[in-house]
């Protein structure tokens, strides 16, 4: 015990004076997890609050006109302008302010909009009640949007879709309002259209989670498991890295003839690596919790197990260690182990940790399950968002375990064998 | 049956995997307590891989080794504290203080707190290092390295020290100060293998010496005994090259 404690001593301050490697493993996840948290939720803002510059020309003088307007109000998705120095902008001067960039979508509500559907909905419902076969010729209402060419497809479907939306309810309002209008003409018993509502089909969307709290996914909850793996995996290459360098210096053979084995020296380093990984959960949680509300971002929703988290953090410490030991070994020199660094930013991505896994195509959702990434963000995920405890996340520890015991493996095979050229 | 030897090998043979040819053919050496024993050899004769089966770091095909009478095929844990390695190689964390490695190679040795200390104190007094007991090794000289690495391999005092080639690229004074020191640790009781280029020095220093060449020993000896003994050569390093002949032999 004694000769291991020295052995705990020499890897600690090697990583202690491995500045570049503290570097990587401490202050790059910080920065990225804030960085990546603050795109991530200025994106997410700019969808859901009055953030998108809109010109709204509404020069229908009726309700049609008025209704549209006040929707487009109502949805909170748009910054509406309604003049242009302080003057009703023509359907041309629209199209120029759309252009030169001033205003994401332009929206042009021709005149007497309210009254050509009035007469439509009118000849369609008269038709109907008169009996005949001869569709009514109705008059076209062509409402003009201009879109900022630069703006994103999936924006521009995004936000095409919630302008139909508005303007087709206020549409089937209108044909009831007629209909009732022109029963009213014939039939001796009035009839209202008053309290029908226009969504008879209401859609419940709930998060599934094992308690009733109500928890929303956000840039924060998604960022900070993902960059907390990916700094627990990238020790990868401060761990290999001091592997190799201990090999090509020959510290490695004087220790590997004193009285201590390969083992001892291997659990020396995962101590001091899980120590490290441990240290960067931490951190990373705390930046979750306390700073990310400091730039504007809600706080991290850490569950209700922290036992769950505390196992999930060092089976992904397990499974790091287990890979830099892997690479470490099979690596010949410094520059080949910059494979591992690789390697872990390409199972970061498969895994999830960039773009959710759910985002994916199933081709490379599938793939992702390759990755101890994917297995340590589901498993964290669960925790934060659904409330997981110790026993819903065993499956996901596991095999976590499983990717680092088997590094560990075959890194002391492949030592054995070329150390010992057996 | 008393044991005579500090290390003997028998008969053992190597060959590397990928290798058409063995590098130990036969390899067997016999090194007398507290003799200061020189192997003397070309490049690619084969005395690293000998040191290094001898020092448990490599396995070897067939043969016998013997260290202080404990068959190592039995295992390395009884013979690895009698043994110290000072490595051609400067075999030192180069981010870490002469005094911090020493306390780790002395401390993974076994050394107990208050020992390691003296031992430590008075090794780099003897090798006048003590001025530079807190410096990192990275901004040490080559001699001061060497000097390190060689305090490092005998803090525990070992029965056998084994040195590969421990003065290779210092200057005189360091040279000098090294073979010193190792004179008066192999006459307080200490076996030295002594594995070097420099004939001029080994002749010097040891009181035995081996030739070896392809993978086995050519000659053993007292160095005065084995010169005296061929009227042609008038000191070792022209009994060396009788023997191992004047082709370059870098390494295949």
């Amino acid at each position: 015990m004694r000769k291991f404690r020295f052995l705990l001593y020499k890897d600690y301050l090697l990583l202690k004076r491995d500045v570049a490697g503290m570097l990587l493993m401490f202050l790059m996840p910080a920065i990225l997890v804030v960085l990546m948290a603050l795109l991530q939720d200025s994106s997410y803002r700019s969808l859901t609050e009055s953030s998108v510059p809109l010109l709204l020309v509404n020069r229908d003088q009726g309700e049609l006109g008025e209704a549209i307007d006040k929707q487009i109000e109502a949805s909170h998705i748009f910054q509406i302008d309604r003049k242009v120095n302080e003057a009703i902008p023509t359907l041309e001067e629209l199209e120029q302010e759309v252009a030169s960039g001033h205003y994401t979508l332009g929206i042009y509500i021709p005149e007497n909009t309210t009254e050509s559907i009035r007469k439509n909905v009118a000849r369609y419902v008269l038709a109907a009640f008169s009996g005949t076969m001869e569709k009514p010729s109705p008059d076209m209402v062509n409402f003009v949007i201009f879109i900022d060419p630069t703006t994103k497809v999936s924006f521009y479907t995004a936000l095409m879709s919630t302008l139909k939306e508005r303007t087709q309810k206020i549409e089937f309002e209108y044909v009831l309002n007629e209909i009732s209008r022109q029963v009213n003409e014939f039939s001796p018993i009035p009839v209202s259209t008053e309290g029908f509502s226009t969504e008879q089909v209401h859609i419940d969307i709930r998060d599934a989670r094992l308690e009733g709290r109500d928890l929303n996914p956000n840039p924060v909850q998604h960022n900070v498991p993902s960059w907390t793996l990916f700094a627990i995996f990238f020790i990868v290459i401060s761990l290999s890295g001091s592997i190799i360098r201990e090999r090509q210096d020959g510290s490695f053979s004087r220790m590997m003839t004193m009285p201590c084995s390969y083992t001892e020296y291997l659990l020396s380093k995962a101590v001091v690596f899980t120590m490290v990984s441990l240290i960067q959960f931490v951190l990373m949680l705390l930046i979750g919790v306390y700073l990310m509300p400091l730039f504007g971002m809600e706080s991290l929703n850490l569950g209700t197990s922290p036992a769950a988290l505390i196992l999930l953090a060092l089976s992904a410490a397990v499974a790091a260690i287990g890979y830099g030991i892997a690479i470490g070994n099979i690596a010949n020199t410094i520059h080949q182990s910059i494979f591992g660094a690789i390697s872990v930013v390409i199972m970061a991505a498969i895994g999830g940790a960039w773009i959710p896994t759910a985002v994916m195509t199933e081709s490379l959702r599938n793939l992702s399950r390759i990755s101890p990434i994917y297995w340590g963000l589901s498993g964290f995920m669960d925790v934060f968002m659904l409330n997981a405890g110790v026993m819903a996340v065993l499956k996901e520890c596991g095999v976590m375990l499983l990717f680092g015991l088997v590094c560990f493996a075959v890194a002391v095979t492949f030592n054995y064998r070329r150390r010992m050229d057996v | 049956m008393d044991n005579q030897f500090a290390i003997e090998t028998r008969d053992l043979k190597k060959t590397y995997k990928g290798k058409p040819h063995p590098t130990l053919d036969g390899f067997s050496l016999r090194i007398p307590y507290g003799s200061l024993f020189g192997l003397l050899a070309p490049n690619g004769a084969g005395k690293t891989t000998a040191i290094n089966i001898i020092c448990g770091l490599r396995h070897y095909d067939s043969g016998d080794i013997f260290i202080d009478g404990h068959d190592v095929s039995d295992g390395m844990q009884h013979v690895k504290p009698l043994l110290g390695l000072v490595p051609q190689d400067i075999a030192l964390f180069p981010s870490l203080t002469a005094y911090e490695n020493l306390k780790i190679f002395g401390g993974l040795y076994g050394l107990g707190k208050k020992l390691l200390e003296e031992r430590i104190d008075q090794l780099l007094e003897l090798f006048d290092l003590s001025a530079s007991r807190n410096s990192y090794i990275n901004r040490f000289s080559g001699g001061m390295k060497r000097r390190v690495n060689v305090i490092a391999g005998m803090l525990h005092v070992p029965k056998i020290l084994i040195l590969d080639e421990p003065t290779v690229g210092v200057d005189a004074q360091s040279r000098r100060l090294i073979l010193e020191k190792l004179t008066d640790i192999n006459k307080a009781g200490t076996t030295i293998l002594f594995i070097s280029h420099y004939l001029e020095e080994a002749e010097q220093l040891c009181n035995r010496v081996a030739f070896m060449d392809n993978g086995a020993i050519v000659c053993e000896g007292n160095p005065a005994e084995l010169i005296a003994g061929k009227s042609e050569c008038n000191c070792l390093e022209s009994l060396y090259l009788l023997l191992t002949g004047k082709k370059m032999r870098d390494s295949q």
